[in-house]
């Protein structure tokens, strides 16, 4: 015998009061998930500036992050903490990404480093390498147009009177390879060095990065926050099948081309900054979306696994073998190809589409 | 033999209306200067042979198809002229096949028939809690609030389908083949429950306009106020099924001989098919040749 509930809320979320006219949707379990992951994320910050070539106490950590003068300023504060902060926001942006991405093409194969835009950006940072144009002042701003021009192209090629998932999916993987034999062919005519540097870059690499890449960053991020507000709420439109969404009142189009502009923004500006960390943005949303088991990809947990995910990673890959320290695109992409394989072959044993 | 078209929605008040609506694919006519006035507080439905354009129609009707020329006018206005959240707040449509996104629960996707009457900063309301609880009771899905869309069977499936259109509490419900994949007795279980809707309420107050989209004639037949046959983009009849279901009207839009009789139930037209199938006398150049089968 089922007592009906005199009041339907949707299941697992609850209603959060604010202000006089504010009533906001809050699911429960992506909020403990992302709190967890909060937790989580603090402690690998902890153990990043704490573990290095020399190891540093955790409370002399403490000391530095509260501006006490500590022994360790150099190694902590100058040398450690710049660069976990590139990886944080460089995380982060990609998570989001990711998201965005995949939202838009239901797909969870569709992050920016599958469909084109991570090549485009190394396309035209590598092609202006082996150009001469080395400076670091200059590189990063190149990549993000690169990145941004190579959306715009599959955007553009995949709308046919409006924008078929599968198609866009296609189109930027072809994109990809095309724009992949394009850096290729840079790096065999350019100088050895050149090349050489240039194969770093597209590895994905924290090396040297420090407050002058992680400013401009962090500053596009804040700007950007209010899109990702709205993109939080936007995202559950977009879920259901065009038809149904359309009758239910959303512009579609201008919806869908918002979140793809805004992820593919973000993903752009991060691999600007440290290089297309390979499979940051594919695994993220996914794994946070089986954490938190809602309808749609969490954008919070996702930065801040994608922040995990980039942060422990450099932190492995400096030490895992070292005196060598790998970049950290190395890392990503060794634990992320096995699970993209996996992902395929679970997503042909299945149900063939349907997957978002 | 068509009886007087549009005498019979001339009478009703009409909030839909189609003006000589003409649509296509691509450089394919479907439907062809097409007038239609949907009766409020009634079910309309339409029925047609397959690719006769009747689901795309309603499609039009639901702004999901731009007109090629003439227009869908909701109050006299043209619907393209309406910002499609203003439409969404006036006609409700469940497309043939849904989709669900993934793990989503019964509740959540009832309640996201709500998304016309929110805003980013008043995502839930009293109102839209009132609405869901509503649609789900009405549409008997309310045990279900907790499962997963994914794991129902197709007759449930299809009643959350309904509830969620029923939730955005919308005048205008269009139904696109709304009992395609159910058995029989699922299907007359949600035909049943589109009768309701349409009926008034205990306080006098109007019930909804419903129009859909159904293949089987005899269901048409016995559950539509305003009957509509379409045949090649174009209507050939309209009125009270009684009136308008005919053995010449079978004849001519479904190619079928039959034999009308009154249904021992409703008392509605049943179309019994008469003389069975044979193939038209074929050239014989169309003819396979046994011999030439391996």
């Amino acid at each position: 015998m089922s007592s009906t509930p005199v009041r339907v809320r949707p299941s697992g979320y609850s209603v959060v009061k604010a202000g006089p006219r504010g009533r906001f949707l809050l699911h429960r379990r992506s909020s403990v998930v992302a709190a967890g992951l909060l937790v989580l994320l603090a402690t690998v910050c902890v153990a990043y500036l704490c573990v290095g070539e020399s190891f540093v106490a955790p409370g002399e950590v403490v000391k530095v992050l509260l501006g006490q003068p500590s022994s360790a300023e150099l190694v902590v504060g100058t040398l450690r903490l710049p660069r976990m902060a590139v990886g944080l926001l460089v995380g982060a942006a990609f998570g989001i990404a990711g998201a965005l991405i995949q939202t838009v093409a239901r797909n969870p194969l569709a992050s920016p480093d599958i469909i084109g835009i991570s090549q485009g950006a190394s396309a035209l940072t590598v092609g202006a390498m082996t150009f001469g144009i080395t400076s670091y002042a200059f590189l990063p701003y190149l990549s993000v147009i690169g990145g941004i021009a190579a959306a715009a192209l599959v955007y553009v090629f995949a709308w046919r009177g409006g924008l078929h998932a599968t198609r866009f999916v296609l189109i930027g993987i072809g994109f990809a390879v095309a724009l992949r034999s394009v850096t290729t062919l840079f790096l065999t005519k350019g100088d050895y060095l050149v090349a050489q540097q240039a194969q770093i870059w597209m590895t994905g690499s924290l090396n040297g990065r420090g407050w002058p890449e992680a400013a401009p960053l962090a500053w596009t991020l804040l700007l950007l926050l209010p899109a990702v507000a709205w993109a939080a709420r936007a995202q559950r439109t977009v879920a259901m099948d065009d038809d149904t969404a359309t009758a239910l009142g959303v512009r579609l189009g201008r919806v869908r081309l918002g979140l793809v502009a805004l992820g593919v923004v973000l993903a752009s500006v991060a691999t600007g900054t440290a290089g297309p960390v390979d499979f940051v943005a594919l695994l993220a949303p996914q794994i946070a979306r089986r954490m938190t088991r809602t309808a749609q990809i969490p954008l919070v947990s996702s930065a801040l696994l994608g922040a995990v995910i980039v942060v422990l990673g450099d932190l492995l890959a400096r030490r895992l073998f070292s005196p060598t320290e790998l970049p950290v695109g190395v890392l990503t992409a060794a634990v992320g190809a096995p699970y993209l394989i996996w992902l395929i072959i679970r997503g042909h044993r299945g149900r063939s589409g349907g997957t978002a | 033999m068509s009886p007087s078209p549009t005498t019979d929605a001339a009478q009703t008040d009409s909030r839909l209306a189609a003006r000589a609506l003409t649509l296509a694919y691509e450089d394919r006519p479907v439907v062809h200067e097409l007038d239609l006035a949907v009766p409020d507080g009634q079910v309309t439905v339409i029925v047609g042979p397959n690719a006769c354009g009747k689901s795309t129609t309603l499609r039009a009707l639901g702004r999901l198809l731009k007109p090629r020329g003439g227009a869908v006018l909701l109050d006299g206005t043209e619907l393209a002229r309406i910002p499609t959240r203003r439409i969404a707040q006036s006609i409700g449509l469940l497309p043939q096949t849904p989709v669900a996104p993934e793990a989503i629960t019964v509740s959540d996707l009832v309640a996201r028939g709500r998304q016309p009457h929110q805003s980013w900063w008043q995502q839930w309301s009293d109102a839209d809690e009132r609405a869901v609880t509503d649609a789900m009771a009405r549409t008997d899905v309310t045990a279900l609030a907790d499962r997963s869309v994914d794991e129902l069977s197709g007759g449930q499936r299809q009643r959350v389908w309904i509830a969620m259109a029923l939730a955005q509490e919308t005048d205008l419900l269009l139904l696109d083949e709304p009992t395609t994949y159910l058995d029989i007795a699922h299907q007359v279980e949600v035909l049943d429950l589109v009768r309701q809707l349409a009926s008034p309420a205990a306080d006098g107050t109007r019930g909804r306009t419903v129009v859909t989209v159904l293949h089987d004639l005899n269901q048409a037949a016995r559950y539509a106020d305003h009957l509509v046959a379409m045949k090649e983009g174009r209507i050939v009849a309209e009125g009270r099924p009684g009136d308008v279901v005919t053995a010449g009207l079978v004849r001519e839009v479904f190619g079928l001989e039959a034999v009308i009789v009154p249904d021992p139930v409703t008392g509605s037209p049943l179309v019994v098919p008469g003389a069975p199938w044979t193939p038209a006398p074929a050239s014989s150049a169309s003819v396979p040749t046994p011999g030439k089968a391996l």
